[in-house]
């Protein structure tokens, strides 16, 4: 069940979403929009603010631990890039938002909910940098 | 009450042959198109209420029809027309006839997603330009509707102690009806054990948790009450709507995985039994909008018909089958009669109300209560007599 690394399945790339993954292959850290007026983190990236609807924000590093909300196996394949088992976990970030991503090893036995995580990123086939996670305790 | 209750009442139901095309499909052949299947699902439709086709002048078409091309099609020219789901264009065509724009609509959906291939998965994926979740996750191979309601599933047997085994009794117990339901595609009854030795998609939903795919169509005709009637013996009435819809963080998955949409079917509830003086008790049969078995166990508790984290236990024990407290999805559902994205529904509502369900039929059935949560929109109808 570990996770093979291949090529990025198509990302959606809108307006705001480059940077996310520039400064994540540049940096290797993890940043997201933060509202200028009332420091709301934001993810997926948008064009304003959810709590205050300002436009203004910079892109700020997030400390890239969180906690995993649920996971699942995928025993079929429904990507070439991915083939199957393979796991995916919903991580709340501890700035508050939640994103969908992998763990890099194999989940253990049991459950996973509510174990602390921290980000890993990962050098894919077509160079693309992909925010994965890891267990941390 | 609601200003919309009991204004309009079914009239007509029709849809095409899902059990032969589903046959022909897999044969490799290409029966229809999705104006034909839709075209089919109209003449059926027309001949079950009885009226001329030149009677209607209100037409909404599915989502994956253009209006106009259906309604030349359907040669029909009419003084008010639009393009709806199924569960929204009930009770659009409600709010024209009541605002007066229409007083005979009909309802007409029609697709070809089996024989062409429509793909519910990956960065492709259908209603992924409406809902950002089907596609934003893709390049962490998180696809295919079913794993989000896999996710939320997960997350739902941890904290209220539900399991697998206890989600097997949607699976079970829409079989059942669907064995007995002529029109159904999946006729062979299961048990608990064969839902548990069937295979993992997406772990922890098994095969008979997923909806089916297949070609067809569906068609509905309403008319404003009076007239209905006038023009048949056997009007099943709208008793009332309710709508509310949980947007932030729909893209993170926030309302599923927190909330399991629950804030929304609660609303809904409040509308739906508070404005019509009807209260769940009245419920004789609730259908539910089952593109994965999932979505039952949480519209049984976000509706209140069994308390929060007691859906299992309510599966268990009360039961949803045929005999069961809550008959449910007595068609067979997306499951297993067919998957028309909710206009199947409508018809074993209406059918359900009228008597007409032989085998399968729920005695003295005088209100169904439909209700679809996809992607944390809820929305309502209570048909009755």
């Amino acid at each position: 069940m570990m996770l093979q690394n291949s090529a990025t399945p198509a990302r959606v790339l809108g307006l705001y979403d480059e940077p996310f993954w520039k400064r994540l292959k540049q940096d290797g850290r993890l940043s997201l929009q933060c509202c200028r007026h009332c420091s709301t983190w934001r993810y997926p990236p948008g064009p304003v603010c959810q709590s205050c609807l300002s436009p203004d924000y910079d892109w700020k590093p997030v400390s890239g631990h969180g906690e995993i909300l649920s996971w699942i196996v995928f025993h079929r394949s429904y990507l070439p890039e991915y083939s199957s088992p393979y796991n995916v976990v919903a991580v709340r970030l501890d700035e508050g938002p939640t994103m969908i991503s992998n763990l890099v090893e194999e989940p253990p036995p049991g459950s996973v909910i509510g174990r602390r995580v921290a980000l890993q990123p990962v050098e894919m086939d077509d160079g693309v940098t992909l925010p994965r996670f890891r267990l941390l305790d | 009450m609601n200003r919309l209750s009991r204004v309009a009442a079914v009239i007509g139901v029709g849809h095409s042959d899902w059990v032969g095309d589903w046959a022909r499909v897999r044969a490799g052949e290409r029966p229809d198109d999705n104006y034909g299947y839709g075209a089919s699902a109209f003449r059926n439709a027309l001949a079950d209420a009885g009226i001329d086709r030149s009677r209607i002048n209100g037409l909404i078409v599915g989502p994956t029809t253009a209006y106009e091309r259906m309604a030349e099609v359907l040669n029909l020219n009419v003084r008010w027309g639009d393009q709806a789901d199924a569960v929204l264009s009930v009770i659009q065509a409600v709010t024209a006839i009541e605002s007066g724009l229409a007083d005979v609509v009909a309802l007409v959906y029609g697709n070809d997603q089996r024989s062409v291939g429509t793909q519910y998965g990956g960065p492709q994926a259908m209603g992924g330009d409406m809902f950002l979740s089907y596609v934003y996750h893709a390049p962490w191979g998180m696809t295919s509707q079913g794993a989000l309601y896999a996710l939320m599933f997960r997350r739902f047997c941890e904290l209220y102690g539900v399991t697998e085994r206890d989600l097997g009794h949607v699976a079970v117990a829409q079989r059942e009806g669907s064995s007995r339901n002529p029109n159904a595609i999946m006729r062979k009854t299961i048990s608990i054990e064969d839902y548990m030795a069937a295979p993992y998609i997406v772990e922890p939903l098994r095969l008979f948790d997923y909806c089916l795919i297949n070609d067809g169509g569906v068609a509905l005709i309403l008319a404003e009450a009076n007239l209905a009637r006038r023009l048949s013996g056997r009007p099943v009435f709208v008793e009332a709507v309710g709508r509310y819809d949980l947007n932030q963080g729909a893209t993170s998955l926030e309302p599923r995985l927190t909330e399991f949409y629950r804030p929304a079917q609660q609303a809904v509830a409040e509308q739906i039994f508070g404005a019509s003086g009807l209260d769940r008790k009245d419920i004789d049969v609730l259908q539910v909008y089952d593109s994965f078995s999932v979505h039952v166990p949480l519209a049984l508790e976000g509706y209140g018909y069994c308390g929060i984290g007691e859906s299992g236990k309510f599966m268990r024990e009360s039961g949803i089958g045929l005999a069961g407290a809550l008959p449910t999805n007595t068609g067979g559902g997306h499951l297993s009669e067919s998957y028309m994205q909710g206009w199947n529904h409508q018809i074993e509502c209406v059918r359900q109300v009228r008597g007409e369900c032989g085998d399968r039929q729920v005695p003295d059935c005088r209100r169904v209560h439909y209700c679809s949560d996809v992607a944390g929109k809820a929305v309502s109808i209570i048909y009755g007599a």
